[in-house]
């Protein structure tokens, strides 16, 4: 139960008509935690009432134990980098970093520590005198994850900070998140919407559609649901229409079709367990020659497919 | 102490932070252009037959007291935390454990340091550009302090009011705009006791207490127009704060 870093009971949020989060249950514990969801889908809002930027309409929000709402304490532990660009353009990086810092009580020779530590962790010691309307979207990027860990916080809340940056920077990012946990203790959680990057990070998600936590664990819990839900397989090979029929006789089959001139099968099965014990029974069976089988579902992004689809 | 001190160092971190930011954004070109015109102005007055010390104080009242100084301290006041909503940079203050209301008290004081520093800049080139023509005398150092304790002042009233109206306002501009032209500037000097519900009415009070060149009619006491603006002052302070304190920045 201390584990748990972030805890939201009902949680809901709107603005005028638009909802925010909508009956949000999700509990956060240490380590590297993925929010995963498309854009709109409510991981800003979360945020934001999470660092007490916004309070709910109704339900709670609990961080490392405490309410965030008009909780300025609260910052001493938490560091976030926001998704959106926050930085103002006629100010240094050195003076974005001094302003951070000193708004946290640094000031004298742990100032400066802090900075050239930090930087050099985020690999801009080089940059820090130059203006900030000169960064590029990656050095935007590492100057803000500098900002939020110049106060060595407890919690890191990063969202989307792999946005906009190209693949090299993205890769690089990424290792820099990972070793923010591994190197330096924090717990973090980061938000994407592509689900490959947060896989990278961590395995362990939650999925955000509509304002709703729709699930959340360990990718391979995650993985599990799947099975409750439609599950699609490519079958590619010879005596596929015989195959097609064999295989819509069974309760599990839900659909099957023709792919590439009927060169291939897509079968869609409710009980994807069911139909891998069965399969092989039936291509011996039938006789078939089987070149391949694939699930379609195999990666993050099937997961989250099905998850926000039902 | 340790806590005096730890807010201490946050309050400096963001005056020293939000003054730089104030005195080097392009909007100093607009107090540049006001300096010129204030010059142009005063020392083309000067350089005119006229009685030194009639039309000096009046045309620094008309000219910076009563116009430029309420209308520098809108353009900047109006700005200075909306344009950190707008531009989102205000993030990194809501998420340090700074206390709002000290964060809030920050910005006003970096406001009315840069807001006082224009206008002594401004007050004092046009004093020069006046009076350096026609001799600088006792009663015309009497003219430049009892202006520029006027304009100080102002920079004080106008500041707290503009900056509460930035946190409530998205457009605070607009409002800014009607209440320098239209309710100071116009229902400020309007006889009777309507224009006892402006800053102006007070301001002038209190100059015409000290300089004969000042006129106004009805005028109150300096202490009763002491104690309105300082009054107003920490009311509007204390309303920006819980504004500020309470709002949601989404």
């Amino acid at each position: 139960m201390n584990d748990i870093k972030i805890k939201t009971v009902n949680l809901s949020k709107w603005y005028s008509k638009i909802i925010g989060l909508n009956s949000f249950q999700l509990d956060i514990s240490s380590g590297i935690t993925g929010l995963v969801g498309p854009n709109g889908s409510g991981k800003s809002t979360f945020f934001k009432l999470a660092i007490g930027a916004l309070k709910p309409k109704t339900g709670q929000i609990i961080v490392l134990g405490q309410n965030p709402w008009m909780n300025q304490k609260l910052m001493s532990d938490i560091g976030f980098c926001p998704d959106y660009d926050s930085l103002s353009d006629e100010t240094t990086g050195k003076e974005f970093l001094e302003l951070v810092g000193g708004l946290h009580g640094l000031k004298g020779i742990n100032l400066k520590n802090r900075i050239d530590e930090t930087s050099e962790i985020v690999g801009m010691k080089e940059d820090l005198y130059r203006k900030i309307g000169g960064y590029s979207k990656g050095m935007r990027q590492r100057i803000k994850i500098a900002g939020s860990i110049l106060h060595n916080p407890k919690l890191l809340l990063l969202d989307e900070p792999l946005s906009g940056a190209d693949p090299n920077v993205r890769k690089s990012l990424i290792n820099l998140i990972k070793s923010l946990k591994n190197d330096l203790g924090h717990d973090i959680v980061v938000s994407s919407h592509v689900l490959y990057e947060i896989e990278r990070m961590t395995s362990k998600i939650a999925l955000i559609y509509k304002g709703r936590a729709i699930a959340s664990g360990e990718i391979s819990d995650i993985r599990n649901l799947i099975d409750e839900h439609p599950h699609n397989i490519i079958i590619e090979g010879t005596k596929l229409e015989e195959l097609a029929k064999k295989l819509l006789e069974k309760k599990y089959t839900i659909s099957v079709g023709y792919q590439e001139n009927r060169k291939k099968i897509k079968v869609q099965v409710s009980k994807p367990d069911e139909f891998f014990d069965n399969i092989t029974e039936i291509i011996t069976d039938l006789n078939c020659e089987v070149t391949q089988m694939y699930s379609l579902d195999d990666n993050l992004e099937a997961v989250f497919n099905y998850l926000v689809e039902r | 102490m340790l806590d005096i001190t730890d807010n201490l160092t946050k309050f400096f971190a963001l005056i020293k932070y939000s003054t730089r930011k104030i005195l080097f954004k392009k909007r100093i070109i607009i107090a540049f252009l006001i300096l010129l015109t204030v010059i142009s102005v005063l020392g083309y007055a000067g350089s005119q037959q006229t009685d030194k010390l009639t039309t000096g104080s009046d045309l620094l009242g008309l000219l910076i007291v009563w116009f430029f100084m309420p209308a520098i301290c809108m353009i900047y006041g109006c700005s200075v935390i909306r344009d950190e909503i707008e531009d989102k940079s205000i993030t990194h203050v809501i998420t340090a454990p700074i206390n709002r209301i000290l964060a809030y008290s920050s910005y006003y004081v970096s406001l009315i340091i840069c807001l006082s520093l224009i206008n002594l800049i401004i007050f004092s080139l046009g004093f020069i550009s006046f009076f350096g023509q026609k001799g600088i005398d006792s009663e015309a150092i009497s003219i430049y302090t009892t202006f520029l304790g006027l304009v100080i002042l102002g920079v004080f009233i106008y500041s707290a009011l503009f900056l509460l109206t930035s946190v409530i306002f998205k457009r605070p501009i607009y409002f800014g705009l009607f209440f320098v032209f239209i309710w100071e500037g116009f229902i400020g000097t309007i006889p009777g006791n309507i224009q006892k519900i402006s800053f102006n009415f007070y301001l002038r009070s209190i100059g015409s207490k000290q300089l004969e060149y000042i006129t106004i009619n009805g005028a109150t006491n300096v202490i009763t127009s002491l104690a309105i603006i300082f009054g107003s002052i920490l009311i509007l302070i204390i309303l920006g704060s819980i504004f500020f304190k309470t709002k949601e920045f989404s």
